[in-house]
């Protein structure tokens, strides 16, 4: 493997910026966010909570795809500073622009001011930041999309009425902002970032390796089959910046371009295992409406906007949220080492609490989702405390095919309700053939608790669990009866 | 009266929205700063055996690493009563209690030097819950007691009685800005940078554990980043130790904390037991109620007591009881010590009298807001309270005209009832409920503020005063009524960050009292200038007019000028006047101070008058609950708010759409879980659930009245920080109004507050399966 350079490049304050990582004592697994407050003039980018579930450190990233640059709202605490490599950083310093001693704010800046957005002030950069990506990306957003964009950003003041307010405002009269007349200044650096070959940085006795290639992705992991591989960060950020681990090892393949592509071929959805969960949603809400419902709820938009399939899929957690709608349109998980490539069904992938199938030489490349069956009817739940940005108390998805009021084939698959993602076979079982009405229903939903011994935690406890698990087989009922009326 | 230019936003918004606003960890240029680290007990209960801190101390990078023995003044932080440890001396009693302190040259040697320390402890039994506490009778202090008429014999003698229980859950801060402070040491003197909601008793309590006089300590408060009673006394902490790290290196040291620690180590709202019973008649109207209101302390004593008390008179809420028995106990137990919270022990008071409200409804088959409206309290009768104060100035039948006809709740009442009958699985419920808060702190002498105005030779003025900024508008609203009194454009004025240097001696902000105590010492100061200058004016118009037709009294001071108001031709504006009166030798920087007149509450006959006036409020929500997985979602929310003239609407309407949205959190989402051994399972964002964007109502419509000033309050406003976080009994109760159709409002459904997804299911749960919570506790005398 060429040891290319120990250094990234990546734009920040419009200009390009290049970060040595050995000359300058960091660890390749320094946040993003840390980087950016250790600079002068750069304490705008707060910490509220170091796991992403605050929004605000929020940061904006510059990527230039089909020569178009995109603007994502991130999280910056769970970035690791390699994943910025080749891509424009934007910080709330970034927004206003400055002439002759004048500070002229950006429209999102002003509309917040106007509509009192904010309060203490902590929150406010992230919320700004996260309303500016949206401004960005959309022309005439409902209060439903807003409220999804924004949820990923606490704030304990306002009540969120009047930034909400400041969001509508801000898009009746949308202007050219200077983002848009620099783009091809912009372009321009990107482009020269633009690099090919496997950058090796070691530093403070960490290794990061960071492969453009499937190819290289897949020789770095047979000659480091211990390393950790690492996407989005958005669970691997924790280790560090939760539990303080020094990660030795890791291959960073965000930045792998094969493991992107999402296409669709003879019905069948190919899903790189590094594409990004919230173009994924985009891209199947028509196909795949139900995965679509669950990544709606997954996460935050910036969690969505660096989190994978790749990764929830790997991560094989039993609150896995896609897992179990991949369970119920039969998905394939696709492996791949330097030799060959298996395509193994996404039950047989998990095999316990976090275990998989996997092999150390391989890396996952890429889920397969079937498009259902027109007979199927499918639905995913979710059932957590709070509606956004909250992990699953319980989650599931059902796959019911009917043969005229008959049950022909069900798969309930539950998540939170075992080690890992699980299928309620003996309710299955019991459902197959009977007749799809309240009173089998009823009947069934007691056998949940054969199929299940849910545990007591932080979320809820298993009495919750288990009722719930029972009363989401009522909602399927009912979901398919509003199907039936409609 | 000159009027305050209204709806301005936040002072510091522009700075807010850049990105530019300083917090504790963004003061930058602080040369050879150090970071300092607390070390923390991991035992709720336990003996410390034996320590060792000599490795800690020799590693490299590690500046001090302190324990009890090395605090030079006092090891006590207690706020109140002394039973606060700065640092633990030969016991420890909740997870996270400070037992060293760590300075070091970086974040990672401090964490690599705590792992060098070596403790042993022997751990004793604990108390981590609150029934447990009450049990064991682990009181904190004697009880409390407020009593009007006879209860015992009202109850008897009611043609109805009820009686429950209901448990009420803490709650997290989650302030934005976790805890912080930077001491910088110069010379005897030590300026703290801390986050706190009272800089005056920072000051005290960083001189005593450091054995200064209070001149040798300077706190300054630029702004917190959120603060909510979580920084009332908590915050006093960080800067002590920081102080002490600073004092043993002679070096800067700042200390902040990650958000779990922040949430494990520090107090929250008191989670409250409360037992009730009341009398009543047919018509719902209250005779009787007996309350006792049992409350975890944590461990110290802190601000438990004060708490307990506003709990206590604020538990009749809105109603008139002729006969009430209120008896408050705060129960002592190994959890960090609950601390003010924004209601300050109000919202528990009134959640119980609320649940009772709701109760009488069931019981009667009536609708709740007929009962409400029957029992509150009446203009010229019927209109005292518990604690012997008169409710003056009543505004609750203004406000509850208001909110049913543009809530139009009585139709809408029809709508959710014709909902519920066609839905099996989804059920709507509706609640107004009203809230009377009254305005002042209940430790009489706390209800005292000062301020420093200073005009400078170009006209513009800075303002100094007692309160601080934690997002509120405390410091926008002083900016309005100093360019008001002194009659200039609000650009000239500027409130400089709070400092004891700057004004001695104030209370903490607090009690939603900032702006009415702080606003009445910057008019004070603000009145002493305009006297000063009016003076000098009136004289340099009777030298240049060559008569003395000007007299004092009769200058103006409006819109930038200040003139003679029966010859305006006599006129100067206001720079000129202020060269003027420099030149003629005057001094132009005054001090204000203001005490809030006729406020006394004596705790041992539980009778006074407590409160300066009060602050009225009601909600009407409206909630569509999906009764098979628990989810919730309000529909509509309709809040009309009784503020006096508000100063600034555009600021009032934040705090009361931002309280509200607290509460309601408080309400459903927030619930605290600990394990039998007292750790916090759910300390980070992950697991403890504060709403988001997308809890929040559907359709939000907020009216603060016009047109009802009210009296001896500056500007003639009111207080709104807290009152509005108790407009979530509306969200709360209306969520129970839906679980109660289920089984159409016949039966009780069992609820608590927070009304997790969880609660709501099992409440569901228990309906279906024939439990009726309501018949469980129905008293003796009602079953026969």
């Amino acid at each position: 493997m060429p040891a290319y350079k120990n250094s990234i490049r990546f734009i920040l304050d419009g200009k390009i910026t290049e970060i040595d990582f050995e000359k300058e004592g960091l660890s390749p697994t320094q946040t993003l966010l840390h980087y950016l407050r250790s600079l002068p003039g750069h304490k705008g980018t707060k910490e509220g909570c170091g796991e992403g579930d605050c929004g605000a450190c929020t940061v904006v990233l510059g990527e230039l795809i089909n020569d178009k640059i995109v603007y994502k709202a991130v999280d910056s605490c769970l970035i690791f500073l390699p994943m910025v490599h080749g891509k424009q950083v934007i910080t709330i310093e970034n927004l206003a622009t400055h002439k002759t001693g004048k500070t002229i704010l950006h429209p999102v800046q002003q509309a917040v001011i106007d509509e009192n957005g904010s309060q203490c002030g902590f929150c406010t950069p992230g919320f700004i930041m996260s309303i500016f990506a949206l401004y960005k990306n959309e022309t005439k957003p409902s209060a439903e999309l807003i409220r999804n964009a924004l949820a990923g950003n606490l704030c304990r003041c306002t009540g969120y009425h009047a930034l909400l307010k400041a969001t509508q405002k801000v898009f009746k009269e949308k202007k050219e902002d200077h983002f848009s007349k620099n783009e091809p200044k912009v372009k321009a650096l990107l482009t020269g970032l633009a690099t090919k070959d496997v950058i090796t940085i070691e530093s403070r006795g960490q290794r990061y390796l960071k492969p453009f290639t499937c190819q290289q992705l897949l020789e770095l992991k047979k000659t480091f089959p211990d390393a950790l591989i690492v996407s989005g960060s958005t669970d691997c950020g924790l280790k560090v910046t939760k539990k303080h681990e020094v990660l030795p090892l890791i291959i960073d393949i965000s930045d792998v371009a094969q493991l992107s592509v999402i296409k669709k071929t003879k019905n069948i959805w190919h899903i790189g295992a590094g594409a990004k969960l919230e173009i994924i949603r985009n891209a199947v809400k028509k196909d795949l409406p139900v995965l679509y419902d669950m990544l709606t709820v997954f996460g935050s938009k910036q969690i969505r906007n660096m989190a994978t399939l790749g990764g929830n899929v790997g991560s094989a957690s039993p609150i896995g949220d896609t897992l179990p709608v991949l369970f119920a349109h039969n998905a394939t998980v696709v492996l791949q080492n330097t030799k060959a490539e298996r395509e193994i069904p996404i039950a047989g992938f998990i095999t316990g609490y976090r275990q998989t199938i996997i092999n150390k030489d391989e890396v996952i490349t890429a889920i397969r989702i079937p498009v259902p069956d027109k007979n199927s009817f499918i639905k995913s739940y979710k059932i957590s405390k709070r509606k956004d940005l909250d992990i699953s108390t319980v989650s599931a998805c059902f796959n019911l095919e009917l043969n005229g009021d008959k049950v022909k084939q069900i798969i309930l698959a539950f998540g939170g309700m075992a080690a890992c993602t699980q299928r309620a076979l003996k309710t299955e079982n019991f459902l197959k053939g009977k007749v799809w009405n309240e009173k089998n229903v009823q009947t069934a939903m007691p056998l949940i608790e054969k199929d299940f011994s849910p545990i007591s935690d932080a979320r809820a406890g298993k009495e919750m669990r288990m009722m719930a698990a029972k009363n989401l087989l009522m909602k399927l009922l009912l979901d398919t009866n509003e199907k039936q009326i409609k | 009266m000159n009027k305050v230019q209204s709806q301005i936003p936040h002072e510091s918004a522009q700075h807010h929205v850049t990105g530019q606003s300083v917090y504790i960890n963004d003061i930058d240029h602080v040369a050879n700063l150090l970071h300092g680290r607390i070390v923390y007990s991991p035992h709720a209960h336990a003996r410390i055996v034996s320590y060792d801190i000599s490795k800690a101390r020799k590693l490299k990078g590690v500046k001090a690493v302190l324990t009890y023995k090395d605090i030079p003044g006092h090891n006590n932080i207690g706020p109140v009563v002394h039973d606060e440890p700065c640092l633990a001396v030969d016991k420890v009693e909740f997870i996270g209690q400070a037992v060293f302190l760590i300075a070091a040259e970086t974040e990672d040697v401090a964490r690599a030097a705590e792992k060098l320390i070596s403790i042993q402890y022997e751990p004793l039994e604990a108390i981590t819950d609150l029934p447990t506490a009450i049990r064991k009778k682990n009181l904190i202090a004697p009880p409390r007691k407020i009593e009007t008429g006879n209860t015992t014999q009202a109850l008897k003698k009611a043609p109805h009685s009820l009686k429950g229980t209901l448990v009420i859950g803490g709650q997290e801060h989650w302030y934005l800005e976790t805890h912080a402070a930077l001491c910088v040491p110069d010379e005897d003197h030590y300026k703290v940078y801390a986050s706190s909601q009272n800089p005056t008793e920072t000051q005290i309590l960083v001189a005593e554990v450091l054995g200064l006089p209070s001149n040798c300590v300077e706190v300054e408060v630029k702004r917190m980043g959120g603060a909510f009673g979580g920084k009332e006394t908590q915050g006093n902490h960080y800067a002590c130790w920081a102080a002490l790290l600073s004092c043993k290196t002679g070096q800067p040291v700042r200390i902040s904390l990650f958000r779990d620690d922040d949430q494990k180590t520090t107090g929250k709202r008191h989670p409250f037991i409360i037992d009730y019973e009341v009398g009543f008649d047919d018509k719902g109207v209250i005779s009787a109620v007996d309350f006792v209101q049992n409350a975890n302390a944590g461990y110290a004593t802190d601000l438990s007591m004060a708490i307990l008390e506003r709990a206590m008179l604020h538990a009749e809420n809105a109603y008139y009881i002729p006969n009430m028995r209120i008896i408050g106990r705060a129960y002592k137990t190994n959890l960090p010590s609950n601390t003010a919270y924004r209601g300050f022990g109000g919202p528990q008071g009134m959640a119980a009298m609320e649940t009772i409200i709701d109760r009488i409804a069931r019981t009667l088959g009536k609708d709740a807001t007929e009962i409400r409206f029957r029992n509150f309290y009446g203009i010229s009768d019927r209109n005292i309270t518990p604690y012997g104060q008169m409710v003056e100035n009543n505004r609750l039948f203004t406000v509850y005209d208001k909110i049913i006809r543009s809530s139009d709740y009585y139709n809408r009442r029809e709508v959710v009832n014709k909902f519920n009958a066609a839905h099996k699985y989804a059920k709507r419920g509706l609640a107004l409920t009203p809230v009377k808060f009254g305005i002042s702190f209940t430790t009489s002498f706390l209800n005292q503020a000062g301020a420093l105005v200073h005009i400078y030779k170009d006209g513009s003025v800075l303002v100094s005063h007692g309160g601080t900024e934690m997002g509120q508008g405390l410091h926008t609203k002083i900016m309005q009524i100093a360019a008001a009194e002194l009659g200039v454009s609000i650009h000239r004025i500027k409130v400089g960050p709070t400092n004891t240097s700057k004004v001695p001696n104030t209370s903490p902000t607090a009690a939603s009292s900032g702006t009415d105590m702080n606003g009445m010492a910057v008019k004070n100061a603000v009145d002493k200038l305009k006297e000063r200058i009016a003076e000098v004016v009136a004289a340099h118009f009777n030298e240049k007019a060559g008569k003395n037709s000007s007299r004092k009294e009769n200058i103006i001071f409006e819109n930038d000028v200040i003139y003679d108001s029966t010859n305006k031709k006599r006129c100067l504006a206001f720079e000129e006047a202020v060269t003027i009166a420099y030149l003629k030798q005057t001094s132009l920087s005054a001090t204000g101070y203001y005490r809030t007149p006729d406020v006394n509450f004596n705790r041992e006959t539980g009778k006074g008058k407590p409160f300066h006036y009060y602050t009225f409020a009601m909600a009407v929500a409206e909630v569509e609950v999906d009764i098979l997985t628990g989810h919730h979602k309000i529909l509509r929310t309709d809040i009309v708010f009784d503020l006096g003239d508000s100063i600034n609407k555009l600021i009032d309407r934040g705090q009361i759409e931002g309280a509200f949205i607290q509460g309601v959190g408080w309400c459903t989402t927030e619930d605290m879980k600990y394990d039998k051994n007292g750790n916090l399972l759910n300390h980070s964002p992950d697991t403890y659930k504060i709403p988001t964007i997308s809890d929040i109502p559907e359709d939000f419509r907020v009216t603060i009245l016009d047109g009802i000033p009210n009296p001896n309050t500056i500007r003639r406003s009111k207080a709104v920080g807290e009152p509005p976080f108790m407009l979530c009994f509306s969200v709360w109760l209306a969520i129970k109004d839906a679980i109660s159709a289920v089984t159409n409002h016949k039966k009780e459904p069992a609820f608590s507050i927070p009304a997790t997804n969880e609660v709501i299911l099992s409440a569901v749960d228990s309906l279906i399966n024939g439990i009726d919570s309501h018949k469980a506790t129905k008293t003796q005398r009602e079953k026969k």
